[in-house]
């Protein structure tokens, strides 16, 4: 027995096709999640005891059950409200919704890490809600934002694997397809594992550039520790 | 005479059980300074809070320039909550410097005293500029405009959020402590500020519980004690001659460390 990962040549382009639904999958279930994120996070932070119970419940209930059997309850529940719809589809709005209970959570714990008196500075000058949300909450808490989603993000493209499943064929179930054909599993999966690797390289970049741009947008506005605020202040006021 | 810019009737407001406002009446007409004293915990946060409905009163009723805030008594004689909207289309008229200032450190010192203007009263953005730069100027921050907050210092925030406050063409000028989160010697500086805004005409309440700087700005003193305002009257006559005994243990209180220190003497250590 010997590794031999010619027997993959004509196997590359089943691969490569997976590897992009992959992708295509996980992007549509990161923009899809994260608006549902945002969504359910402002919500669970609006006034009132019974709209938070709503959103907790949503939040726990995504969290506390296994990806893939969330996925099997909607995919085969579905059909039971009569509705039947192409696997890729399900399993992409499956992965969006067990997404977004982690970036609402995610979202959440930004806003309430801002001191309250920005929101309330923005409220009390006559901004709506919102506005006070757009204009003061939200620049604040974009660069806070980048690196926990970036590890939800990650987690959810491998987890994603799991659609092979229900037969989307993203880049595992191609795997088992090409595994069968060729009865080589190792040479496969040690090719899968570095194309897993790849996109999941390419995502950490784009974070990390993406953090250094909303970094530099916003290095004024970091918020330092007393002594240096006092540092500060004192040449400032030394300039002046 | 006029009917007062601030006409605060029976405001109550109780925290799970714990009476913070009790009653409240308190009247600021116009181009006055009304200075707001009392121990710590004695309401007057909660008061200023409740004026900008940041915290919802549980009872009684705020007129800004005759209109009713946040509450209101219909017609038919029922009580009535405004809407969200009626309360942020009054809240500009009610400017509120905050004891931390609150400016917003993701833009310029100029950019937050515009970015309000245009959001809130819907003013063209060179016009809000140009009221900006005027603000900050006749502060004495012409050289700072562009600056972040985090790059100026105390008073210079102060006087950003103060210009914020004014873009707005508040009626009624509300200040947190405004000598609490500076270094001491800047409360002369703020003073001035404080003294020229009184001389164009606008109207004031300062909480404070430094009673040399109320007794220093303020035209008429209030003394607030477990949520009620106890006392209240012309400065001088409040400091000089205070009727209230909880005035009068809070004022002794608070100029002891002027007077010279008692000797221990074993007559006072069984005290």
């Amino acid at each position: 027995m010997h590794f031999d990962p010619t027997v993959l040549a004509d196997y590359w382009p089943l691969l490569l096709q997976g590897a992009w639904l992959t992708i295509q999958v996980s992007v549509a279930a990161m923009a899809i999640g994260y608006a549902a994120g945002i969504v359910v996070a402002l919500i669970a932070l609006m006034p009132g005891w019974p709209l938070r119970l709503v959103t907790a419940s949503y939040v726990e209930t995504l969290r506390n059950i296994p990806f893939i059997i969330l996925l099997f309850v909607v995919y085969y529940g579905l059909p039971f409200a009569g509705i039947r719809l192409p696997a890729t589809l399900v399993g992409t709005v499956a992965l969006a919704l067990f997404a977004s209970a982690y970036y609402a959570e995610i979202v959440r714990a930004a806003i309430l890490a801002l001191p309250r008196g920005q929101f309330e500075s923005a409220r009390a000058i006559g901004m709506s809600p919102a506005s006070a949300m757009w204009h003061v909450v939200a620049p604040q808490i974009l660069r806070a934002l980048v690196p926990p989603s970036t590890n939800m993000t990650l987690t959810m493209m491998k987890e994603s694997a799991v659609l092979s499943s229900i037969t989307v064929p993203e880049l595992t179930y191609q795997s088992l397809v090409v595994q069968g054909n060729t009865f080589a599993p190792f040479e496969v999966f040690a090719a899968v594992a570095s194309i897993y690797w790849l996109i999941a390289s390419v995502i950490a970049e784009a974070s990390r550039r993406l953090e250094r741009r909303v970094g530099t947008a916003q290095a004024e506005s970091v918020s330092r520790n007393p002594i240096a605020e006092r540092y500060l202040s004192l040449v400032a006021r030394r300039a002046s | 005479m006029s009917a007062p810019i601030l006409r605060v009737s029976a405001l109550t407001k109780r925290f799970f059980g714990v009476t913070a406002l009790d009653q409240v009446y308190l009247d600021v007409r116009e181009g006055e300074i009304v200075a707001l004293i009392g121990p710590s915990g004695c309401g007057k946060s909660t008061l200023l809070r409740c004026l900008t409905w940041l915290e919802q009163p549980d009872d009684g009723f705020i007129e800004v320039t005759g209109k009713p805030f946040g509450r209101e008594l219909t017609p038919g004689g029922v009580v009535r909550r405004q809407s969200r909207r009626q309360i942020d289309a009054l809240r500009p008229k009610i400017g509120i410097v905050f004891q931390q200032f609150n400016l917003w450190p993701h833009m310029t010192a100029l950019e937050n005293v515009v970015r309000a203007q245009i959001v809130v009263r819907r003013r063209p953005r060179v016009e809000a500029i140009r009221r900006g730069e005027e603000l900050l100027e006749r502060l004495g921050l012409a050289d700072r405009m562009d600056r972040y907050p985090h790059a100026l210092s105390g008073g210079q925030k102060q006087r950003v959020a103060i210009a914020r406050a004014l873009a707005m063409d508040p009626a009624l000028m509300l200040f947190d402590e405004p000598t609490s989160a500076l270094d001491p010697e800047l409360v002369g500086e703020v003073l001035t500020v404080l003294r020229s805004l009184a001389e164009i005409g606008m109207t004031m309440l300062v909480v404070t519980h430094e009673i040399g700087f109320a007794a220093n700005v303020a035209d008429r003193i209030a003394f607030m004690d477990h949520g009620r305002i106890l006392e209240q009257g012309p400065a001088r006559e409040i400091i000089s001659a205070p009727k209230e005994p909880r005035l009068r243990s809070f004022l002794d209180l608070v100029q002891a460390d002027r007077r010279p220190i008692h000797p221990l003497t074993p007559s006072n250590i069984t005290e």
